[in-house]
């Protein structure tokens, strides 16, 4: 045995240990590879579904536009339906809905484009008006202001379809079907055909009377009329509300929502006691 | 930036982007105007017909999303809890984009509230996927030392 053999032995020893610490690093650095390439390709693998549901949703909701309502269509069928049940047997005599010698006046200002206009209208006014108005003791006025209509043109021709139906004591059914069916905000889908569409359906509306009552020159005037009462009630925003007894002053009624007719409910009550 | 760092930063976010989608859904329900600096820019998108899909408020999938992304983040962490996290993000960076794709070219507004949210995902996505490759580090492939160096040194010294 030469002495050089334990070294040598050690040595040999150490070859091994190192080759044994290589084979492990290279393992180890494989498995690294891999997982990390498994986590690229899970990696797209999300990115691509995320993509193409994306894909999906954009060519679903396609250009959002909504046609201009007919008679015919089931929204308009279904609008139609919920209009005539709230308003039968209330009456109308041209801008105001109820009886008209209510003890308390609701002014109701709105913009017929106007998104929370609509809300206000299909959420908490329905209520309102089946507990108060149809029992005799509320009755609301509509009066226009314009905010979400963009032109001067189209607000007043809107509006003044609206007056006009009211000749035939049918307003509050003509600008009820307008918000009803309203459209996307800005889309210019207030049209001459959609004005008439809604015209024809309102239950009892003769269309040609309406028609010419459409050039009553009093119409456009009742429009400034009302823009002038809201800028001195100092509204900035639709809907805006005054409320009081009738024949009396009318105090601004603020509300911080239009959903909830707690607020309604509350402010007419209170006037009740009075 | 160390791994807790990164968790850190990204449930203060989500935490965020948590506040916003709370509020934006608080005011769809409540028929409310939200708070906007840009005019009626936050009223037009928050009422436009894009503000709902299928039916359903986009502002309430945008605070069950964060609800999904806080959650990933508050479990403990494993490759499974990154990669959660990493399918929230992107599925809300997916669709942030596509809102902010129909403010820009279909409703012409943008809501600020919208675009601080859609910023918060961005962020979030992009951390998500550098912590999701990262893993966890005991994957990370180690240096392998060949040649002349430390083995040639070690049998010098022997």
């Amino acid at each position: 045995m030469s002495p050089v053999e334990p070294e040598s032995d050690l040595t040999r020893k150490q070859r091994r240990e190192q080759a044994r610490e290589e084979r492990k690093a290279i393992e180890e650095a494989s498995a690294a590879q891999s997982a990390q390439r498994k986590r690229l390709i899970q990696l797209g693998g999300v990115a691509a579904v995320v993509v193409v549901i994306i894909v999906i949703i954009l060519v679903a909701t396609g250009s959002g536009k909504s046609a201009p309502p007919t008679s015919t269509s089931p929204a308009a069928k279904t609008a139609q339906g919920e209009v005539v049940s709230l308003l039968q047997g209330i009456p109308q005599h041209t801008i105001t809905l109820g009886n008209p010698n209510a003890p308390i006046t609701l002014q109701y200002f709105g913009d017929l484009e106007c998104p929370f206009c609509k809300q206000f209208t299909v959420s908490a006014l329905p209520t309102v008006i089946k507990k108060y108005v149809r029992t005799g003791k509320v009755k609301i006025e509509y009066h226009s202001m314009q905010t979400a209509t963009r032109e001067r043109e189209t607000f007043q021709t809107q509006q003044v379809a609206a007056l006009a139906a009211g000749k035939q004591n049918l307003m509050w059914d003509y600008l009820e079907l307008f918000y009803h069916e309203q459209g996307e905000e800005g889309s210019g889908y207030v049209t001459e055909s959609y004005l008439q569409g809604l015209a024809s359906q309102v239950p009892g509306l003769n269309p040609s009377a309406w028609s010419s009552a459409r050039n009553d020159p009093e119409y456009p005037n009742q429009v400034i009329a009302d823009a002038q009462a809201a800028n001195q009630n100092g509204f900035t925003g639709t809907p805006a509300f005054m409320i009081g007894k009738s024949g009396g002053t009318l105090k601004k009624l603020e509300v911080s929502g239009f959903t909830d007719a707690s607020q309604f409910e509350t402010a007419i009550e209170k006037l009740q006691k009075e | 930036m160390s791994r807790r760092t990164v968790r850190i930063a990204m449930i203060v976010l989500a935490v965020i982007g948590l506040g916003i989608a709370s509020y934006l859904t608080y005011v769809h329900y409540a028929g409310i105007k939200p708070a906007c600096t840009a005019g009626e820019s936050c009223t037009k998108v928050q009422t436009s017909v894009y503000s709902k899909l299928v039916g359903v408020p986009v502002a309430l999938m945008g605070l069950l999303g964060y609800i999904a992304i806080l959650a990933s983040l508050l479990v403990r962490e494993t490759e499974t809890s990154r990669f959660a996290t990493l399918i929230f993000t992107l599925a809300g960076f997916g669709f942030s984009a596509y809102l902010t794709y129909r403010e820009l070219f279909s409703i012409h507004a943008v809501c600020e509230w919208c675009a601080t949210s859609a910023g918060i995902m961005t962020i979030l996505t992009l951390m998500s996927v550098w912590r999701f490759l990262r893993g966890d580090g005991s994957l990370q492939a180690p240096r392998i030392e060949t040649g002349e160096g430390p083995r040639a040194a070690q049998v010098s010294a022997n």
